[in-house]
């Protein structure tokens, strides 16, 4: 199938961001020409989480939700576990069911563009969705170019056969052009052989090559979203893609984000979209090295959040980076084993509580006599809650202070607070208290603020990332 | 069933004694417990032997109750170590009371001991989370001190409670822990000095929270039947309670109180056939300052909402009608898990018999431990009675 329904975007990045200024103060210069400020994830965020947080916009963008969806793709350079099938956590998230089909796709920036051009070749879908999840926090060394300009944020395409955004056209080139951007087995820093020209040369035969291929008037398009290392490539595409830098600025989002990786030519077309344009060039590149380009017509519904919130010294980042923090400390003692945890997964991921069929109380977790009348009852009644609710009792978990699980987290982020959240329920009319730790916020966490749940990363032990749900202020939800 | 009595008790400091082991810390209550059996006691004549301990600090011990007996020469005597958390020597003296009422026993050992200074700050970390719900509470990030944090957060948005309130436990506790020559923090805080502290878990500071402590605490427990062949002036135990309840504090039906410690008052207090205002003094778990002003109303001293009032007009303080914590509680005396509540039977031993020294209430009649585990998910009451004298 060449065309297909772009039904809606979800784009999402961390609320933390750093200036350029920072860089500049800590290193005497700024290696990401074009980058001014750039996003942070925090220490509970990984391409997971930030992949949660835009599919969800975008299935409510689409209005659909996760059960319609036949078709995951996830795409990432930055896969939280190197090895281990990610899609079965983000359908278990999500509520995708059982049969949908996954597909991962890593290994360079390309990989959004594989992930949009395989869940495109899923189709049609009929009633049901594809779902394709782009979401990447590439680093580097340090002192590195690509650090300096390494970013984050995630960006979620409902795939359907209607739209009301349709992807037009597609085309891709691939020709081998080793050395521009890699990562050797098992570490997670990207580098390159920074042979300028060369490294140049790479994108633009790759992405010339595959725009030859297209037959879409390149003056027709309103913004061109091309693949943004920096914030000074994508412009030397301009000769490459027929497109002259205005419309490669109007879907700029490498100056206020960084470089999003697999991710940045997504992001592009999500915030063009969102400022109106009608048709957009979206062109990503990765190392290696290949090129696909997609023509998508508007309109497409958007749901963004990608402003700012909070801003980091140079030394918050590196403690948010890892470079100057420790891990878990050594010990045992109150062990939750992976399969006790497998257990709870509908809890942590779908927030499902029982209903107790002696006295109608929610139950949370819904294992065990009911917490309300103590009935000895086994057949709790499934009720999934809608993930708002309100504190009861909250405490702050000062610096030094975090049980084990909990000291990585701590040493990055800093001082948490831990709180107990009455959950509605879906009628509104009963709660059930569980216990979360509540996202940093600007404003005081007491008794009585409204929060929302969201998912992060819990904690990892014994190498597993173990992803749950915490509370987040409503207010400061974007 | 036939009367159980207190006819001994005894315990090492509590504090930080890194020249001693588990088994020599108990070796040292149990002597002390013998000898201050009036009439003086043989180890041969005990028959039963219940060791409190959380599993001997982080080292997670299988067959520590025996170990420590056997050190303390109770040869071939049966032991047993029981676990409920800060509890669990509360727990071992009601076993004791249960096997000298039951006939099984005429005279039973019950204490409990805890090593906890010893080990890294890491190891540390890990073992004292043990006692919480650990699958979704502890995976908050949460502590401890987190966790009676969240209470006082609920309590001081309910009733007309402040922080400083919870600073004025800490002051009443250090002045008699000050008397208390066992008292791992023996020494009087000033009010500034209990308000400032460095924040531990909002709204707790440093000086809201007990010590980690090593210790051991022993007490003798014997039938109606023998109890004159050791003492004259017999203390009966008067009444047992003990409850449980959800060990996660967001399953329980109350952030404000612990009904655990509710349910077991009520029980000590019909089977003893009292009330609180018939008491003298009361021992209550104080692990963090919230949780005194918790007991105050959990145990009946006050009305819900109240404790703040009895604090600040002086009723449990040790000159008051009402005097808490005569020992220093948890905060001044220190808190070695599986020896705290053993201890507070200790010093209720010692106000009874007229061996409390510098802390003596004048000729007290009646008086009340009251020991927690874990943030509330189980609770022990003892009541004493000083009996007329034989």
């Amino acid at each position: 199938m060449t065309a297909a329904g772009l039904a809606a975007i979800g784009a999402y990045a961390p609320r933390l961001r750093i200036d350029a200024e920072e860089f500049e103060a800590a290193w005497g210069r700024f290696d990401a020409a074009g980058v001014d400020e750039k996003a942070v994830p925090d220490a509970d965020e990984d391409a997971v989480t930030m992949g949660v947080e835009a599919a969800r916009r975008a299935l409510t963008a689409a209005d659909a939700s996760g059960a319609a969806v036949a078709h995951l793709a996830f795409a990432t350079t930055t896969p939280p576990m190197a090895e281990e099938d990610l899609a079965a956590r983000l359908c278990s998230i999500l509520n995708v069911p059982d049969d949908a089909k996954t597909q991962t796709m890593t290994g360079s920036t390309h990989a959004g563009a594989q992930a949009l051009d395989a869940t495109m070749d899923g189709g049609p879908f009929g009633e049901d969705i594809g779902l394709v999840i782009i979401s990447d926090c590439p680093r580097g060394d340090p002192d590195s170019e690509v650090e300096h300009a390494a970013g984050a944020g995630s960006v979620a395409l409902v795939v359907d056969d209607d739209g009301p955004g349709t992807v037009i056209e597609r085309a891709s080139h691939t020709e081998a052009y080793p050395g521009t951007r890699f990562r050797t087995g098992g570490d997670d820093r990207t580098t390159g052989l920074g042979v300028t020209q060369y490294d140049r040369e790479a994108f633009t035969t790759t992405l010339s090559s595959a725009a030859d291929r297209l037959d879409v008037p390149m003056e027709t398009v309103d913004a061109a979203a091309v693949q943004s290392p920096d914030g000074k490539l994508p412009y030397r595409a301009t000769g490459a893609l027929g497109v002259d830098a205005a419309t490669i600025a109007a879907a700029d989002t490498v100056s206020s984000l960084g470089d999003t990786g697999a991710a940045s030519a997504f992001l592009g077309a999500a915030t063009a979209f969102a400022d109106g344009a009608e048709r957009v060039l979206i062109a990503a590149y990765g190392s290696g090295a290949s090129a696909t380009l997609f023509v998508a017509t508007g309109p497409v519904p958007v749901n963004t959040a990608l402003d700012g919130a909070v801003s980091l010294s140079y030394a918050a980042y590196l403690r948010r980076r890892g470079e100057i923090t420790r891990d878990e400390p050594e010990g045992g003692g109150a062990y939750v084993s992976v399969p006790s945890w497998q257990r709870t997964i509908p809890q942590r991921h779908r927030l499902v509580a029982g209903r107790c069929s002696a006295c109608e109380a929610l139950n949370f977790p819904p294992t065990g006599a009911c917490t309300d009348c103590h009935e000895r009852t086994s057949d709790f009644e499934a009720v999934e809650l809608p993930g708002t609710g309100t504190v009861e009792a909250v405490t702050t978990i000062q610096q030094g202070g975090a049980p084990p699980e909990f000291v990585a987290q701590q040493s990055k982020s800093g001082q948490f607070d831990s709180a107990i959240i009455a959950l509605d329920s879906q009628s509104g009319e009963q709660t059930v208290s569980v216990p979360a730790q509540v996202l940093q916020a600007t404003d005081e966490v007491t008794i009585g603020t409204p929060v929302v749940l969201t998912t992060r990363r819990i904690y990892t032990q014994e190498g597993v990332i173990r992803y749950g749900f915490k509370a987040q202020v409503a207010s400061q939800r974007r | 069933m036939r009367d159980a009595y207190l006819i001994g008790a005894g315990q090492t400091p509590f504090g930080s004694m890194p020249e001693e082991s588990y088994r020599s810390l108990f070796d040292h209550a149990v002597s002390e417990a013998i000898d201050s059996v009036d009439h003086g006691i043989d180890t041969n004549a005990i028959d039963e032997a219940v060791v409190g301990s959380l599993g001997v600090g982080g080292r997670q011990l299988g067959l520590s109750g025996p170990a420590a007996t056997e050190h303390a020469g109770l040869h071939g005597v049966p032991s047993v170590r029981v676990e409920n958390a800060c509890a669990a020597s509360g727990y071992a003296v009601r076993q004791a009371v249960q096997a000298v009422k039951s006939g099984m026993a005429d005279v039973a050992l019950a204490g409990g001991v805890e090593v906890m200074t010893d080990m890294s700050s890491d190891v540390t970390k890990y073992w004292l989370g043990v006692s919480g719900e650990t699958e979704w509470e502890r995976l908050t990030g949460t502590t401890f001190s987190g966790v009676y944090a969240q209470m006082a957060s609920a309590y001081l948005r309910e009733y007309e409670a402040s922080e400083e309130h919870l600073s004025m436990v800490a002051v009443k506790n250090h002045r008699n822990g000050a008397k208390n020559p066992k008292a791992h923090l023996g020494f009087e805080c000033s009010f500034e000095d209990a308000v400032g502290a460095p924040v531990v878990a909002d709204p707790l500071n440093l000086y809201h929270c007990c010590p980690t402590s090593d210790g051991a605490a022993v007490a003798l427990i014997a039938s109606e039947d023998v109890v004159g062949q050791y003492t004259d002036d017999p203390v009966r135990i008067a009444g047992v309670g003990a409850a449980s309840d959800r060990v996660g504090l967001f399953q329980r039906d109350s952030y404000t109180s612990i009904s655990a410690s509710e349910m077991a008052a009520d029980t000590a207090y019909n089977r003893a056939g009292v009330g609180p205002d018939d008491l003298d003094f009361a021992e209550v778990h104080d692990c963090f300052t919230i949780a005194e002003l918790l007991a105050y109303e959990d145990l009946g001293f006050c009305d819900r909402g109240e404790a703040p009032q009895l604090l600040e007009a002086g009723t449990t303080e040790s000159d008051g009608a009402m005097p808490v914590n005569l020992s220093g509680g948890l905060k001044s005396k220190g808190h070695p898990i599986g020896a705290t509540g053993a201890g507070q039977l200790v010093e209720a031993f010692k106000q009874l018999t007229g061996s409390a020294a510098d802390r003596q209430l004048a000729a007290p009649k009646y008086g009340l431990t009251h020991n927690v585990g874990g943030s509330g998910g189980s609770a022990v009451v003892h009541i004493l009675e000083r009996e007329a004298a034989r």
